[in-house]
């Protein structure tokens, strides 16, 4: 131990580290790693994915095992939770999936995993406050308050008002009342699908499971769906500079969440279709699938519980979801790739100020005019919304996955197993996209001209950067670097100092 | 030292072991050492070196250079020396800091005046320096500045300047208050400053008293480090 005991008395000087981070604004080390979990956790609203997903799945897979869809579900969100955990181990991004496309692909292909993220956090926000007003309606409706067409509008709204104060003040509060809530409201449908199972016919205990497959395409098709349900995981990874012990507690939250989440929907589409053939109401495409099954179960008020946990789930996924969002948006603008004002924080808060006060306005607008201009009703939008934003969500996704073993390449880490691994994950989340927009383009067509207007936009906003800013493009991926205050040259002191 | 080549494995109890030799060889190469250099010098398997760095780097014994296939010695390194008498010291001052930031409406910073130069050993992080290059660069433009330009100016034996004031220099309406620390010789060795709104800054003596009292402990958790 010579050499460490001799760089311990004196520290060696190293060249090539900088003495602030790109990312220096956003306020550093921040929040533990509870709050880290709730981001994922929010991001995900595993109590409004686990309450409508099966339903949707079983809708695509026609004839396919639903249980089987969601199973390949899983362990596609294992694979690329594996794959993003090999970026998040190494370096902390708040661009997250897109920076780490970029250091593995190089500016073009993380330009592209920019926009598609931007598209699948977006849109999820915006599904999730017409999903959050939607339920605000009926409650106050039920209470006996007439709220007539323009209640749902007026929630987004409120709801939109609420994600820009809580996101602007900073996520601690925030997180924490969301990890509460998804606790609470999972452990309420966990109640409900154990008071189901006594109750169902034991005749249609096994069906789900013997279940065949009528075909890959439709297997592709649930399992792409039933995808949807764990987006959001991988959303911790745009805290890196923010949270506190950023190597370990973002690789794990994100694998806790992917773990906890995936039994949550595997009980729930096994319960559900159960309870769907026992009590005789066809699960597919039916929004109400939980409220029918406390109906037939003896337990409607339990129904009414989960409808609140699902209105309350989705502001917290609003919240968290535009988290990440403003994230991206904030390392654009440190870029340049994005006007550099979007890269300005709070100077007390350390938010992204800027960021949030274009995004927040703009996941408001959007679901104003499909619901009041459009004259949408809300569930329509929202069934249109969250296809657009799991075309973002996977190809991003894919990207990421691509990213990985020229990333480890690059800095010469590279294993076969880990290689191999994210390879055939970004195979099979390509073929899925790819059957995913084959069957939108009949079943959604709306959701596919949105997701190629905004795919448009992005292409728009890259032609434009390649002949005027090309500088700006080939500088993309900044993340929160290693600076002198990290190593060990420099004073304990310092800690306190970091700004 | 010539590197050994000891068959470790990342298994426990050898992991320690290993962890230890890696940080090791971390200081022995130097700065920017990669991962493939560490698992061929120690004759590490390479999924087993990948994983021990990772691992240190989690804990932030190690630190990834900004080019991300390199490693440093990290912060936490200096832990493993034992607790210094630096390491008090600095915990000392810290909370001292803390109390003072608690009941003071304003920046609260220390920096180390001993060099000649403004040096900053703590930097209240809810109000951070406008612009450190030019408080580094100009003494003139901050009130920590001018006191070691009085100092420098004061003839010996003449009664030392007892805080300097400096208003609008670096932000129009905002200025800075800046108290001497001094060792037992009388010498000065760093201050205390306090980042205020202009108004505030008006009535300078009654600032000298809001801190008269942590000036002789940050003196003391100075004077204890090496």
């Amino acid at each position: 131990m010579r050499a460490l005991s001799r760089a311990i008395s004196a520290p060696p000087a190293v060249d090539s580290v900088p003495t602030s981070s790109p990312m220096a604004g956003l306020k550093w080390r921040a929040v533990g790693l509870v709050d880290v979990l709730a981001q994922s956790a929010g991001a995900v609203a595993p109590t409004a994915a686990a309450a409508s997903i099966p339903a949707l799945v079983v809708g695509q897979a026609s004839g396919s095992s639903p249980l089987l869809c969601m199973v390949v579900a899983w362990l596609l969100a294992g694979g690329v939770c594996a794959a993003v955990s090999q970026f998040t181990r190494r370096m902390r991004a708040p661009g997250s999936l897109y920076t780490f496309t970029t250091k593995g692909l190089g500016p073009h292909a993380g330009f592209a995993a920019a926009v598609a993220l931007l598209i699948g956090y977006g849109f999820v926000a915006m599904f999730s406050l017409v999903g959050a007003g939607m339920y605000a309606q009926n409650l106050v409706s039920t209470a006996g308050v007439p709220a007539g067409g323009w209640g749902a509008a007026a929630g987004v709204v409120l709801f939109g008002a609420v994600c820009f104060v809580v996101l602007r003040r900073g996520i601690r509060i925030s997180a924490r009342v969301t990890l509460v809530v998804e606790l609470v409201a999972v452990a309420l449908m966990l109640t409900l699908l154990a008071i189901v199972l006594p109750r169902a016919d034991p005749a249609a205990f096994l069906r789900p499971i013997t279940a065949g497959v009528s075909g890959p395409g439709h297997l592709a098709a649930g399992t792409a769906v039933a995808m949807t349900a764990f987006v959001g995981f991988e959303s911790a990874a745009a805290l890196g500079r923010e949270a506190r012990r950023p190597f370990f507690a973002i690789p794990r939250t994100m694998r806790w969440v992917v773990v906890a989440v995936g039994f949550t929907y595997v009980a729930s589409m096994y319960i559900q279709q159960v309870g769907a053939e026992s009590f005789g109401f066809p699960l597919a495409n039916d929004d109400l699938a939980m409220t029918q099954l406390a109906a037939h179960s003896g337990v409607p008020r339990m129904g009414r519980l989960l409808e609140l946990g699902q209105a309350t789930s989705l502001v917290a996924c609003a919240i968290a979801s535009l988290t990440a969002f403003s994230r991206v948006v904030f390392t654009l603008g440190r870029e340049g790739v994005l006007p550099a004002a979007a890269g300005w924080t709070d100077p007390l808060l350390g938010t992204p100020l800027v960021a949030l006060a274009v995004a927040v306005p703009a996941t408001v607008a959007v679901p104003l005019l499909l619901l009041v201009g459009l004259g949408w009703t809300p569930w329509h939008a929202m069934s249109v919304l969250i296809v657009v934003s799991a075309v973002g969500y996977l190809t991003a996704y894919t990207l990421v996955c691509a990213a990985v073993p020229a990333f480890l390449h690059r800095i010469g880490e590279l294993t076969p197993r880990t290689g191999i691994l994210a390879g055939g994950v970004a195979a099979v989340l390509a073929a899925v996209v790819g059957v995913y927009l084959a069957v939108i383009a009949h079943t959604q067509s709306l959701a596919l001209w949105l997701v190629l207007a905004s795919g448009a936009l992005g292409l728009g906003l890259y032609a434009w950067l390649r002949r005027r800013r090309p500088a700006c493009l080939a500088g993309m991926g900044l993340f929160d670097e290693t600076t002198v205050a990290d190593l060990l040259s420099a004073q304990p002191i310092q800690d306190a100092g970091r700004v | 030292m010539t590197p050994r080549r000891p068959d470790l494995t990342g298994r426990q109890p050898n992991a320690v072991l290993s962890a230890l030799s890696v940080l090791e060889e971390v200081a022995r190469v130097g700065p920017g050492v990669t991962a493939q250099q560490i698992s061929a010098n120690l004759g590490l398997p390479r999924a087993t070196a990948y994983r021990l760095l990772n691992l240190l780097v989690q804990d932030e014994y190690l630190v990834r250079m900004p080019d991300l296939s390199g490693f440093a010695l990290g912060r936490k390194v200096a832990l493993l020396a034992g607790l210094s008498a630096r390491q008090e010291s600095d915990r000392a001052i810290e909370a001292i800091l803390a109390k003072l930031r608690a009941r003071i409406r304003g920046g609260v910073h220390l920096a180390d005046l001993r060099q000649g130069s403004v040096r900053f050993l703590d930097v209240d992080e809810d109000f951070p320096l406008s612009d450190p290059a030019r408080i580094a660069a100009d003494p003139g433009v901050s009130a920590l500045g001018r006191l070691l330009l009085a100092e420098q100016a004061c003839p010996a034996g003449a009664a030392p300047e007892p805080y300097a004031v400096q208003v609008g220099a670096l932000i129009p309406g905002f200025g800075c208050f800046a108290v001497p620390i001094r060792d037992p010789a009388g010498r000065l060795v760093a201050a205390v400053a306090l980042a205020l709104p202009a108004p505030r800054l008006a009535a300078p003596a009654h600032l000298v008293g809001l801190v008269s009292d942590d000036v002789p402990r940050l003196a003391a958790a100075l004077e204890a480090r090496p």
